[in-house]
């Protein structure tokens, strides 16, 4: 999985990358074409150079970063033994001096997470007159010819007087010559520089690498996202957990977002608890914090251990599709078919499960929920579902939303031992202030 | 020839045709031919195609624009691979148009080549202030034809105003609709208090009442006016359209009672688009009209020679716009005219 393709999972992952401060257009594009890691050893590589970061001051560098263009096919074409114009050695002459700005910034630091090439010969080949400023075009000092019929161009041309005709033909024999001449030189600079065009490659990857990771630094100190430790086929428990998404709304409207505990391994867990207890949020934290581990970001918990998977499944219920002819019901148990198939397929998937079979009724409901959790049994990279039914299965880990006390939702989670969910429901919708006569109803008729 | 001498006193000026084919690009290379180079650095950009050896819509000659050695001058890629003449690249920014990335360079050996450089006015504006880095004392902006937005006063503050016979063959048609927008240019400036409040926002119509407090009239533009059920002018001084100002409105105003003791005001001359009629009528009511931003009117240039080959006399086509507008006009092409 891209990151690209991951952003469309609805867990607050678009979030992160919108506040995310990449500062060049090919840090940007290297991250969204950027795979989904999942091996430990590449994962530990990635925290030790974000770490290395996370501990410097970025700020010069960043600054530089910003200057930073995309130049990927003038390369390609330097490295094909393309003739490259004006605007490409600029291109090229750019890349090496914000290069060697920042390398020598780094050695400055004491950075060794991304190395730099050198190419202060490249920069030489093209600043002849050695002025050391980031601008380019044919010098004169690449060849006296040159000079010279430029120097007659000017004679003619003065301010742009009118000409008489035999001056202006004088003057097209010299643009002609001077295009010539011209054409002759970056033949021979295309040369002489194409032999550093896997250098500078390399330099534009770790440059946009490096720009990723002091992103994702400032991001993490910013957020107060934690570094994950990795593990392969383990626990994966959160201690403090959030969402950033779901924190920056919750803050908008002047309230505080509570972070919760969690923890699995290979046995399913079922979370129970009250209506707007922050069940889907708990879902869509593990989503996110889930992906961005994977992707090398800080994670979103006080501190955490992350079993690393192959595919992360998502079903939060709203598969219902129109265009497909498919009910809400059929949308979603197909969802969940495909997420088991995989599992017995021997795919390492962390499934997060919505209220499986919400929309039918509650004792089919029940039973399609038991013979889910007792279908799937053990799951290698975790499995969690959220549900309101009474599901008394016990291969299962609980989990209940602590839900209201004293009139207070706490949507802090706690360790349960028994399937009876709670019955929270008039009570909340009461708090929500609806019509009192259906309150009243509603308590007669359960009381019957 | 003296308005290039009123032009050094401005560190930006845009150029502007009220048609195709009146001489703008004449105008341009007359401005750039005589500014003292010696001693100031020049930046220049069009914001349509500018330079090209024929007119893309009526094929008839056209001049090309001459850039002088130590110039500035920023256009698309594409353009810049044709130039023919001697440039350092010094910039790719990050504007783009269709015909490639915007690139700015300094010319080494004068010559000609095609500009084509950003259009909408945010980028202008970007420009304006990214070539600044380059040290440049003015930056000249060829505006395109009825884009009047790049005579802005937000992105330049003087402005050379071209007109001839391809506006109107008729002198009495063009002199009238020359000294309209003249006229526009040179609305007076709101001197109030309340102006540096308007001047920071951002849409909607606006009233300013007696005691000073702005009102919203919570209206999207001057567009939504026929969703109003109130008269917005009772109590009010000011009335402020942050987008266009169109016949609607100023109808609107001009035919209520209290036309003599409101004011209407808007950003600048280029958020103008009434017709001449109905600012007429709204003028003999007592109605006003105030610019937050005022352009400077540097000159008026004419040709009077039209693309179907149609020719005016020169010089009473000049004598009877300069009665008309009270600013000298000039016609470069007749006259070679000297410093």
């Amino acid at each position: 999985m891209t990151f690209k393709s991951a952003l469309d999972i609805d867990c607050g992952i678009r979030y992160m990358f919108e506040t995310l401060d990449i500062m060049s257009p090919c840090g940007r594009k290297m991250l969204l074409e950027s795979q989904m890691m999942t091996t430990k050893r590449e994962l530990d590589f990635h925290y030790r150079r974000l770490n290395e970061i996370y501990d410097k001051d970025c700020t010069q560098i960043a600054n530089k970063l910003m200057c930073l263009k995309d130049i990927q096919t003038t390369i390609s074409r330097l490295e094909s033994g393309t003739v490259l114009d004006d605007i490409e050695f600029f291109e090229i002459k750019y890349l090496s001096i914000v290069s060697g700005e920042v390398k020598q910034l780094l050695e400055q630091q004491r950075i060794i997470a991304v190395g730099l090439p050198e190419l202060k010969d490249v920069v030489d080949i093209l600043d002849p007159d050695r002025l050391n400023i980031p601008s380019f075009y044919v010098y004169d000092s690449y060849s006296d010819e040159l000079r010279e019929i430029r120097k007659q161009m000017r004679a003619i041309q003065g301010n742009g007087e009118d000409l008489p005709d035999e001056k202006r033909a004088e003057l097209a024999v010299l643009l002609q010559k001077n295009a010539d001449l011209e054409l002759e030189v970056r033949r021979d600079l295309s040369g002489r520089v194409q032999v550093y065009a896997s250098d500078l490659a390399l330099a534009l990857r770790n440059l946009s690498i490096l720009d990723i990771l002091i992103a994702k630094a400032a991001q993490m100190k910013k957020m107060g996202l934690c570094f994950p430790v990795v593990v392969e086929d383990g626990e994966t428990f959160y201690n403090g957990m959030f969402n950033p998404a779901v924190k920056a709304h919750v803050a908008e409207a002047g309230r505080e977002f509570i972070p919760v505990d969690i923890a699995f391994e290979r046995e399913p867990v079922t979370i129970i608890g009250a209506n707007m207890g922050g069940k889907s949020v708990v879902l869509k934290s593990l989503a996110l914090n889930q992906l961005l581990t994977q992707f090398g970001f800080g994670v979103a918990a006080h501190d955490c251990c992350v079993n690393l998977v192959e595919e992360i499944s998502l079903c939060i219920g709203d598969e219902q599709s129109i265009v497909k002819g498919v009910s809400s019901f059929a949308g979603e148990i197909m969802a969940i078919d495909a997420v088991i198939k995989g599992i017995r397929g021997g795919k390492s998937i962390l499934a997060l499960i919505d209220e499986p079979a919400r929309t039918t009724n509650p004792v089919e409901g029940t039973a399609l929920v038991e013979g889910l959790l007792d279908v799937v049994g053990e799951v290698k990279g975790g499995f969690v579902l959220t549900t309101h039914y009474n599901i008394l299965n016990d291969n299962v880990k609980r989990y209940r939303v602590r839900g209201l006390v004293d009139g207070v939702m706490d949507y802090t989670l706690q360790r349960t031992y028994c399937g009876e969910v709670p019955h929270e429901a008039i009570a909340i919708a009461e708090s929500l202030g609806i019509d009192a006569q259906w309150i009243e109803c509603t308590k007669k008729n359960l009381n019957n | 020839m003296p308005f290039i001498n009123e032009i050094l006193k401005y560190d930006s000026l845009s150029i502007v045709g009220l048609e195709k084919n009146v001489g703008k690009t004449e105008c341009l290379n007359y401005i750039l031919y005589r500014l003292p180079l010696h001693k100031m650095k020049v930046a220049v950009t069009s914001i349509g195609i500018d330079g090209e050896n024929k007119d893309q819509v009526t094929s008839t000659k056209k001049p090309e624009i001459f850039l002088r050695e130590g110039m500035y001058f920023s256009t698309a890629e594409a353009h810049y691979k044709e130039r023919r003449l001697v440039s350092e690249l010094v910039e790719i920014t990050d504007e783009r148009s269709s015909l490639g990335r915007i690139v700015t360079a300094k010319v080494s050996v004068g010559g000609k080549a095609l500009i084509s450089g950003p259009s909408s006015g945010v980028s202008l504006r970007r420009w304006v202030a990214g070539v600044k880095k380059f040290g440049t004392d003015l930056t000249i902006i060829d505006g395109a034809i009825s884009r009047l937005s790049s005579a802005s006063p937000a992105i330049s503050k003087a402005m050379v105003l071209s007109t001839g016979a391809a506006f109107s063959s008729n002198i009495n048609t063009l002199v009238q609709k020359t000294r309209f927008v003249v006229e526009m240019i040179g609305l007076p400036k709101l001197e109030d208090e309340s102006r540096d409040a308007l001047c920071d926002i951002e849409s909607g119509v606006w009233g300013v009442d007696f005691e000073g407090n702005i009102i919203d009239f919570k209206l999207t533009s001057a567009l939504a006016l026929s969703s109003l059920k109130t008269d917005i002018t009772a109590g009010m001084k000011l009335i402020y359209t942050v987008g266009a100002l169109t016949d609607k409105l100023l109808n609107l105003v001009a035919d209520s009672k209290n036309v003599k003791d409101v004011t209407l005001v808007v950003k600048d001359f280029t958020k103008i688009f009434v017709g001449e009629q109905a600012y007429r009528v709204f003028c003999s009511r007592g109605g006003k009209i105030k610019v937050l931003q005022k352009s400077k009117l540097v000159a008026v240039c004419v040709n009077p020679t039209a693309p179907n080959g149609y020719v005016l006399d020169s010089d009473i086509l000049c004598e009877k716009l300069q009665e008309a507008i009270g600013l000298p006009v000039y016609d470069i092409v007749k006259n070679n005219y000297d410093i």
